[in-house]
C-alpha cells in the first residue's frame, strides 16, 4: 500500500468510526473509572454458586469482588485476614475462634453474623466432592456460633494453620440461602448492578469496610478463546484480558499502549509417573526420567520462555517450599547408568498420554519423548481428547502430562498424596510420609511446621512420580492505563478491587 | 389438498423433533464422561460421585430421564443445567437474541448471494470450479481472512463482537458484521454450487430454448419459463443452507466472543450437560425442520405440473 492510499484508509477508517461511534460512546457511558475485564470462562460453567467447583476465572473474580472471604493469601506469604480479625486456637489445636470484623452488612442493609459464615463454611464443606476437600480439616458438626461476631471452628484432628485453610473460597453468604440458581447478595467491595454470571456488570460497595477501591464500576465478562480475549484489548473493547498465552503475549510484546503483566510461577505441566506399576515402580527409573529431561529446552518451547525451570518440587510458590535446593541438571550419562541397572539396558518402552486442554501440553510431551529417546527409551504418544482427560488419564495412566495451578501444598497433599486421597495419582503410599505430614499440621510453632513441611517435599521431589519440569508465568494483557493488578501465585489473583485506571 | 400437505408437513416436522431429540440426548449421555465428572474434574472419590449422580438424577436410566425431560420440555420447562443448576430457559433465553440477530443478518446476506452466484454459475458452469473452491474454506479461515482485511489493516470492524451487558445486537450493528459475512459467504457459496446445475438445467430445457426462439422478451421467459422450475430447489437450498448456519454460529461465535447460542452449545457439550445441549439442538432443528417443511410446501404449491395432475 502506498502512502498516499494508507492515509486515505485511515482517514475513511476515521470518518466511518465516527459516523457510527460504537465503540468510543461505550466508554464515555461508564466513566473513566470503569475497568473492563476480559476473563477466561466458558458460559456452560458460568455459575452463581460461590461454594462448589468454581470452573470459571470469571466467576471467581466476580465472586471475590461481590463477597467477602474470611482471609486470603497476602504479600510475603502472610494471611491477609478479611472478614476474620483474630485466629485463636486451643491448647490442643482442635478448637479455634476465630473473631469477626463487627459492623459489616450485605448490600442488601442485613449484618453479616458469624451464622451466614457458618452457614457458607457449612455448605463448602458439603461440596468437598467438588472443591477439592478444601475444608475437610474441619468438623463442621461440632462447629458453632459463640456470639454474632465469633465462631468456633472444631477441627477433626490437631490443625495448626487455620489461616491458611481459610485463605481459600470461604465466600460468605447469608444463612439460609437456598437457591444459587440466581446471584446471591453479599457483602463484598463490590455488588452486582446489571448482567449475568456470563456477563456482570458490578458497582463499588461504598458501605464495605476496606479502603475504598478507586474503580467505581467493574465489567467481568466470560471468553473462552484466549485470541478473543487478547483482540478484545487490543481493540480498545476491554481494558484486561486474562490469561492470553505465551504467543500471545510475544506476538503483541512491547506494542505502544499495552503491557504484559506477569504472574510468576502460576501453571505447570509436570509428568505424572505411578510408583505401583511397571517400569515406575522402580525408583531408579523415576530418577533416570527425571535426569533425562531438557529443562530449559521445554521452558523455551513450551511456555516461549514465559517461565522458570522447575526443580521437581510439586508446589515451588508455596510458603513451605524448600528454596535451598540445589538445582536438578540433565545428566544423561547417570540416567543411562540408572535404567541399565534397573535391568532396561536394551531400552525401554512406555506410552506417554497428553492432551490439549491447555496451550502447550502435547509440544511438552512431543519434546519429552525426543529427550527421553536420548536415553534409550521409546516412548509413544498417545493425544486423548480434552473433554475426558481429566477422568480417563488423570490419576488411572501409568504416565501422563498433568496440570498444576498454584494450589498450596497442604491441599495437593490432601488431593493427591496421602493414602487417604481420593485420587493419588502417583500411588505414592507412604505412611511414615503421612505420619509426617500429620505431625506437621498439628505442630504449632510455625519454624519447626515449616521444617516438617519442607522435608516432606524433598522426600516426594527425590522419590516421588513428578517430574516438574518448569513453571509458567501467568500472562495477562491490560492497555497501559491499568495498574496494580494482582500478581501472586493461586487464589491471590482473583482479587482486584485494589486494581486502578489511570485517567 | 393445501390442507393436507400442510398437515402432512407439520406432523413429518413434529416426527423428526422427535427423532432429532431422541437422538442428541441418547448421544450425549453415550459420550464418554458425564456431568458428574466434569463437575468435580476428576478430583472426587467413587462415593462421593455416587452421592453427586444421585443428586444430579443421573443414577435413573437414560429413557426415564429423556422422557421426564420431554415431559418438562412439553409443559415449557427445559429443567436446570446438570453443571450450574441454573434453569435451562435462562439460559437460553438470555443467548436467544444475539443467535437470532446473528443467524438472521446472515441469513439476509446469504439469501440473494446464493441465488445471484447460483444464476451466474448456471448462465457459466465454467465458473462452478471457482465456486466449490469458496465453499471448500472452512468457515473459520474466512472469519479469520475478514479480521485480518477489515479489523488488522482497514481498522474498520471491531476483531471481536462484545456484547455490552443488557444490549442487544441492533444498538451496535457493526459488531454483526464480520461474523455474519464469516458465515452467509462460504455457506452461499455452497448453496449456489448445488442449485447452479438446476439453473442451467432449466436454462438448457427444450421450452426455454423454444420460447426464446419464438421471440418472448427475456423477462417473460425467466418468470413463465425458468422461475417456476427453480422455485422449489432453491428453497430447499436455502433452507439446508439455514442449517449450515446455524451449525456454523457454534464455531463463529466463540471466535467473536458472541455470547450466544453456539457458544453455549460447545461448552455445554464439553461438560456433559444433557438438557442444555438438548434445549439448544432442539431449538436449531426446530428452525431447519421449520424451514424444509416449508420448502416442501412451497415445492408442492409451485410445481409446474401440480394443476396437471
Amino acid at each position: 500500500m502506498t502512502g498516499r492510499s494508507r492515509v486515505l484508509v485511515v482517514v475513511a477508517a476515521a470518518a466511518l468510526l465516527t459516523a457510527c461511534s460504537g465503540s468510543t460512546d461505550q466508554r464515555q457511558a461508564t466513566g473513566g473509572d470503569a475497568l473492563r475485564y476480559a476473563a477466561v470462562g466458558a458460559p456452560a460453567t458460568a455459575t452463581n454458586d460461590p461454594h462448589g467447583g468454581i470452573g470459571n476465572q470469571s466467576d471467581l473474580i466476580r465472586f471475590a469482588l461481590l463477597y467477602d472471604v474470611l482471609a486470603k493469601p497476602g504479600d510475603g506469604g502472610r494471611t491477609e485476614p478479611r472478614l476474620a480479625t483474630t485466629f485463636t486456637p486451643s491448647a490442643d489445636l482442635t478448637r479455634w475462634t476465630v473473631a469477626l470484623r463487627p459492623g459489616v452488612a450485605f448490600s442488601d442493609g442485613r449484618p453479616v453474623r458469624a451464622a451466614d459464615v457458618l452457614f457458607s463454611l457449612r455448605r463448602i464443606h458439603q461440596k468437598a466432592a467438588e472443591n477439592f476437600g478444601r475444608l475437610q480439616m474441619f468438623d463442621m458438626a461440632a462447629s458453632r456460633v459463640v456470639d454474632d461476631h465469633t465462631v468456633e471452628l472444631a477441627t477433626t484432628k490437631p490443625y495448626a494453620d487455620v489461616p491458611r485453610a481459610l485463605e481459600s473460597i470461604t465466600f460468605v453468604v447469608p444463612d439460609g440461602t437456598a437457591g444459587f440458581d440466581r446471584p446471591v447478595v453479599g457483602s463484598g467491595p463490590f455488588r452486582l448492578a446489571a448482567g449475568d454470571a456470563e456477563n456482570a456488570v458490578l458497582e463499588r460497595n461504598d458501605s464495605w469496610w476496606g479502603p475504598a477501591p478507586q474503580l467505581r464500576r467493574i465489567e467481568v465478562r466470560a471468553l473462552p478463546d484466549p485470541q478473543a480475549r487478547t483482540q478484545a484489548v487490543l481493540s480498545g473493547q476491554a481494558d484486561v484480558a486474562a490469561d492470553i498465552g505465551p504467543a500471545a503475549a510475544r506476538q503483541v510484546g512491547d506494542r505502544q499502549g499495552f503491557r504484559v503483566v506477569h504472574r510468576p510461577t502460576v501453571t505447570m505441566y509436570p509428568f505424572v509417573m505411578r510408583l505401583d506399576r511397571p517400569p515406575f515402580d522402580d525408583p531408579r527409573v523415576r530418577e533416570a526420567f527425571k535426569l533425562a529431561v531438557d529443562r530449559e529446552e521445554l521452558v523455551n518451547k513450551v511456555f516461549l520462555g514465559y517461565g522458570a525451570v522447575g526443580n521437581d518440587l510439586i508446589t515451588p510458590a508455596d510458603p513451605s517450599s524448600p528454596r535451598d535446593l540445589p538445582q536438578r541438571e540433565r545428566d544423561l550419562d547417570r540416567a543411562r547408568e540408572l535404567l541399565a541397572q534397573a535391568g532396561h539396558a536394551n531400552g525401554l518402552a512406555v506410552s506417554l498420554h497428553t492432551t490439549t486442554s491447555y496451550p502447550g501440553m502435547d509440544t511438552a510431551a512431543t519434546l519429552y519423548a525426543a529427550q527421553l529417546a536420548e536415553i534409550g527409551v521409546d516412548v509413544e504418544i498417545v493425544t486423548d481428547p480434552p473433554d475426558t482427560y481429566w477422568t480417563t488419564v488423570f490419576a488411572k495412566q501409568d504416565f501422563y502430562t498433568g496440570f498444576y495451578g498454584g494450589i498450596p501444598f497442604t491441599d495437593v497433599a490432601r488431593v493427591s498424596l496421602l493414602g487417604s486421597s481420593p485420587t493419588n495419582e502417583t500411588a505414592w503410599q507412604r505412611p511414615a510420609w503421612d505420619r509426617t505430614f500429620e505431625e506437621a499440621l498439628s505442630t504449632a510453632d510455625p519454624q519447626l511446621r515449616g521444617g516438617l513441611l519442607e522435608q516432606l517435599q524433598r522426600q516426594l521431589r527425590d522419590e516421588g512420580g513428578y517430574v516438574v519440569w518448569g513453571v509458567a508465568d501467568g500472562l495477562d494483557l491490560t492497555t497501559d492505563r491499568v495498574h496494580d493488578l494482582p500478581t501472586g501465585a493461586g487464589f491471590h489473583s482473583n482479587f482486584i478491587e485494589r486494581t486502578r485506571l489511570q485517567r | 389438498m393445501i390442507v393436507r400437505t400442510v398437515l402432512m408437513a407439520t406432523a413429518r416436522a413434529v416426527l423428526v423433533l422427535l427423532v432429532v431429540s431422541l437422538t442428541v440426548f441418547v448421544a450425549t449421555d453415550l459420550l464418554p464422561s458425564d456431568a458428574a465428572l466434569a463437575r468435580t474434574s476428576g478430583r472426587a472419590g467413587a462415593e462421593q460421585l455416587a452421592a453427586l449422580r444421585v443428586e444430579l438424577g443421573l443414577d435413573r436410566p437414560v429413557w426415564r430421564r429423556y422422557l421426564s425431560w420431554l415431559g418438562g420440555l412439553l409443559g415449557g420447562d427445559g429443567g436446570v443445567s446438570l453443571v450450574t443448576g441454573r434453569p435451562v430457559t435462562d439460559l437460553v433465553g438470555r443467548r436467544l437474541p444475539a443467535t437470532l440477530a446473528l443467524t438472521g443478518s446472515a441469513l439476509v446476506l446469504m439469501v440473494p448471494l446464493t441465488l445471484l452466484l447460483a444464476w451466474l454459475v448456471g448462465r457459466r458452469p465454467a465458473c462452478s470450479g471457482a465456486l466449490v473452491g469458496v465453499a471448500a474454506v472452512p468457515q473459520v479461515v474466512f472469519a479469520a481472512g475478514l479480521v485480518t482485511v477489515f479489523a488488522g489493516l482497514l481498522r474498520w470492524l471491531p476483531p471481536v463482537s462484545l456484547l455490552p451487558a443488557g444490549a442487544t445486537p441492533l444498538d451496535r450493528p457493526h459488531l454483526l458484521v464480520l461474523p455474519a459475512l464469516s458465515l452467509a459467504l462460504p455457506i452461499a457459496a455452497f448453496g449456489a454450487g448445488l442449485l447452479g446445475g438446476a439453473v442451467s438445467d432449466v436454462l438448457r430445457r427444450p421450452h426455454v430454448s423454444d420460447a426464446v426462439l419464438r421471440g418472448v422478451p427475456g423477462w417473460r421467459v425467466a418468470t413463465r419459463h425458468v422461475l417456476p422450475f427453480l422455485l422449489a430447489p432453491a428453497v430447499r437450498v436455502l433452507a439446508i443452507g439455514l442449517g449450515a448456519l446455524l451449525a456454523g454460529a457454534a464455531v463463529i461465535e466463540t471466535m467473536f466472543g458472541y455470547a450466544g447460542l453456539g457458544e453455549l452449545l460447545v461448552s455445554s457439550v464439553a461438560t456433559r450437560d444433557v438438557p442444555v445441549v438438548a434445549a439448544v439442538a432442539m431449538l436449531a432443528a426446530a428452525v431447519v425442520v421449520a424451514g424444509l417443511a416449508l420448502a416442501d410446501v412451497v415445492a408442492t404449491l409451485t410445481d409446474p405440473y401440480r394443476r396437471r395432475r
